[in-house]
């Protein structure tokens, strides 16, 4: 990886996504002068403490300002510098939106924006500090490149892309630790590029975040369990999405399931959807989010138990999604749908 | 009667926890020591350990052995009509006791004359003894990988069972819980490892590796010797945590859960509710 900085599985266990995002901004400053590193006072939420203490003349603490912060990263970009302005993605992406749209956007300007706590991950802080709406929001901001990455290691990539792209990007990372899904940062990640986690052919389950590693478990128990060959991308570029993967997903499994720690309005599930109901294609076809309310509160696993983006309720719902498109095909046919088997008894005797 | 002892729930708890969680240990051991497996060679028989209940069906809980030519077959909760050889407990009180270690109330041999199959049960039961109620780890390295297994099957199971019978703070746990395993291991022991998996209020213990999906959690020790330190209580869970002798996979919020569940099967397997 050029710049050397490369994280590994072990680091990656031991760090939260955000510590990861703040050893690799820190290294991104060694290596380049015109890194500059802005925060809300929010420093320590978001990690970004290291590059501080390496690098105090190129930290800003604006204050509790959000909006501000973006003017002013907008105007340090103007000036040829390369701006991470880290906030939680609540506020980065609804409170200071006008600037983020006008300021940054509009201008086509060099910053980036590093959402932390996104989701639900701060789900014991309450609605107020859910962020479910920011893939919808950033998603419909002409020029912005939006990235959910899946883990550490991924962050640690998409960080180091956004700083030698050109342009506006926001990154939406998690709060705490993100169970592992890469051991390694040479698997090839690409702005723009889904990557190919489990291949499959009867459903394909496209994810973001924290949902990828959901994903990857739900397709293990569906082929363990229920002899289901679960496709999973991971989807972790939004903006610009890789449409060739989605379609090919469509052609190849005729199924798709979308999973996101988001609202089902406006995410990636939506731009999957555009991109199939566009493409003149049909299949089977179901969003997994946080439906159209505010999320309860209580810890992340909890949260995404309650949403069904986990590894349990994505098998749930893509075993739904097989028997509806199984029973409608085999009405067609004349077959008697009550001889299609969907469900495992399950056993509960312990072992002795 | 004025001596006649009142059952508690607790007993039944801790009477349960023994029946389909320790009791069939017997088997474990008998497979992981050849020196145990050849004192059960070429014999055929039932062995039954019980104890008085009223409720249960027959009158007692009792787990029992089929052995046919040293192989054990285990039935937990079941009574066989008619085993070779039983340990009868007038009541779970005194099972609860002679299991937990806390007092010696001898059960009624019943087939007492039947020396070969006697002494091969008695000598294996007095490993298992020797084995859980240590308080030191033991020094072989054979040993102290046994003793972690023991451990581990113990604490899935005895989880289990307690959820099965009702255990108000178990059952909350399962009861409120989606689809999730929780596992123990040892790096590059697999044979120890062993996994406990809940839902809507469900359970099932099983041995070795969950193999549906990654567990929602494991307690990942580096080696047996500090699982032992751990589940011996001989060390403190923080600071083997920072030491790196034991890796938490999981959200941390969840290891405090488990540890909870298997401080509540301590409770009873070591007879703590029982007073003096």
């Amino acid at each position: 990886m050029a710049g050397g900085l490369s994280f590994t599985a072990v680091e990656s266990t031991k760090l939260a996504t955000a510590e990861i995002y703040g050893k690799t901004l820190s290294a991104l400053g060694d290596e380049n002068p015109n890194v500059v590193a802005l925060t809300a006072d929010l420093a320590g939420s978001t990690k970004i403490g290291d590059f501080k203490e390496k690098h105090p003349d190129r930290f800003f603490n604006v204050g509790i300002a959000e909006q501000n912060m973006y003017g002013v990263a907008a105007g340090m970009a103007k000036c040829g510098l390369i701006p991470f302005a880290s906030s939680f993605s609540v506020f980065a992406s609804l409170r200071a939106l006008d600037q983020v749209h006008t300021d940054i956007c509009y201008q086509n300007v060099n910053v980036k924006i590093i959402g932390t706590h996104g989701g639900t991950s701060f789900g014991q802080a309450g609605s107020t500090h859910h962020a479910i709406e920011d893939f919808a929001v950033v998603r419909g901001l002409v020029n912005m490149t939006l990235i959910c990455p899946a883990d550490g290691i991924e962050t640690a990539l998409a960080v180091r892309a956004a700083a030698n792209t050109p342009g506006p990007f926001y990154i939406r990372i998690n709060r705490g630790f993100d169970n592992t899904v890469y051991s390694t940062s040479d698997y090839g990640f690409q702005v723009g590029k889904a990557v190919t986690m489990n291949e499959g052919n009867d459903v394909t389950i496209i994810a973001c975040g924290s949902c990828v590693y959901q994903s990857m478990q739900a397709a293990k128990i569906l082929e363990n369990d229920y002899n289901i060959s679960a496709r999973v991308l991971n989807m972790h570029t939004i903006k610009p999405l890789d449409k060739e993967a989605v379609l090919k997903a469509v052609d190849e499994t005729r199924r798709v399931v979308t999973a996101e720690d988001h609202t089902i309005i406006g995410g990636l599930g939506s731009a999957v959807a555009e991109t199939i109901v566009e493409s003149g294609k049909g299949c089977a076809f179901k969003r997994l989010g946080i439906p159209d309310k505010f999320s309860a509160i209580g810890l992340h696993e909890d949260l995404l138990a309650m949403h069904e983006i986990d590894a349990a309720g994505i098998v749930k719902n893509v075993l739904e999604l097989m028997k509806a498109d199984f029973e409608a095909e085999a009405v067609k046919k004349g077959l008697d749908i009550t001889k299609l088997n969907f469900g495992t008894a399950e056993d509960w005797t312990d072992e002795v | 009667m004025a001596n006649e002892i009142k059952i508690t729930q607790d007993d039944r708890y801790a009477a349960g926890i023994f029946f389909y969680s320790a009791l069939p240990l017997l088997r474990v051991i008998v497979e992981s020591e050849p020196k145990f497996a050849a004192k059960f060679k070429g014999k055929s028989f039932v062995f039954q350990v019980s104890a008085a209940c009223e409720g249960e069906p027959g009158g007692k809980m009792a787990t029992h052995f089929v052995i046919e030519d040293g192989v054990f077959t285990v039935k937990v909760g079941k009574a066989h009509e008619s085993p070779d050889l039983e340990f009868a407990f007038p009541d779970l009180r005194k099972f609860a006791i002679f299991f937990s270690g806390k007092g010696m109330p001898f059960p009624k041999i019943k087939g007492m004359s039947k020396l070969g199959y006697l002494i091969p049960i008695l000598m294996t039961l007095l490993r298992m003894a020797a084995l859980l109620q240590a308080t030191d780890a033991p020094k072989k390295e054979s040993d102290k990988e046994l003793l972690v297994k023991l451990y581990f099957y113990l604490l899935p199971n005895g989880i289990s069972r307690l959820n099965k019978m009702g255990h108000p703070e178990i059952k909350n746990f399962t009861q409120t819980s989606p689809d999730r395993a929780f596992a123990w291991s040892v790096k590059d022991k697999p044979e120890l490892n062993s996994y406990i998996r809940v839902k809507a209020g469900n359970s099932k213990a099983g041995r070795g590796v969950y193999k549906r999906c990654k567990p929602f959690l494991t307690m990942n020790f580096d080696n047996a010797q500090h699982a032992l330190d751990i589940l011996m209580s001989k060390a403190d869970m923080i600071e083997y945590i920072k030491k790196g002798f034991l890796f938490i996979d999981g959200a941390p919020e969840f290891g405090a859960a488990l540890g909870n569940l298997m401080m509540t099967v301590a409770y009873y397997a070591q007879g703590q509710y029982i007073e003096g």
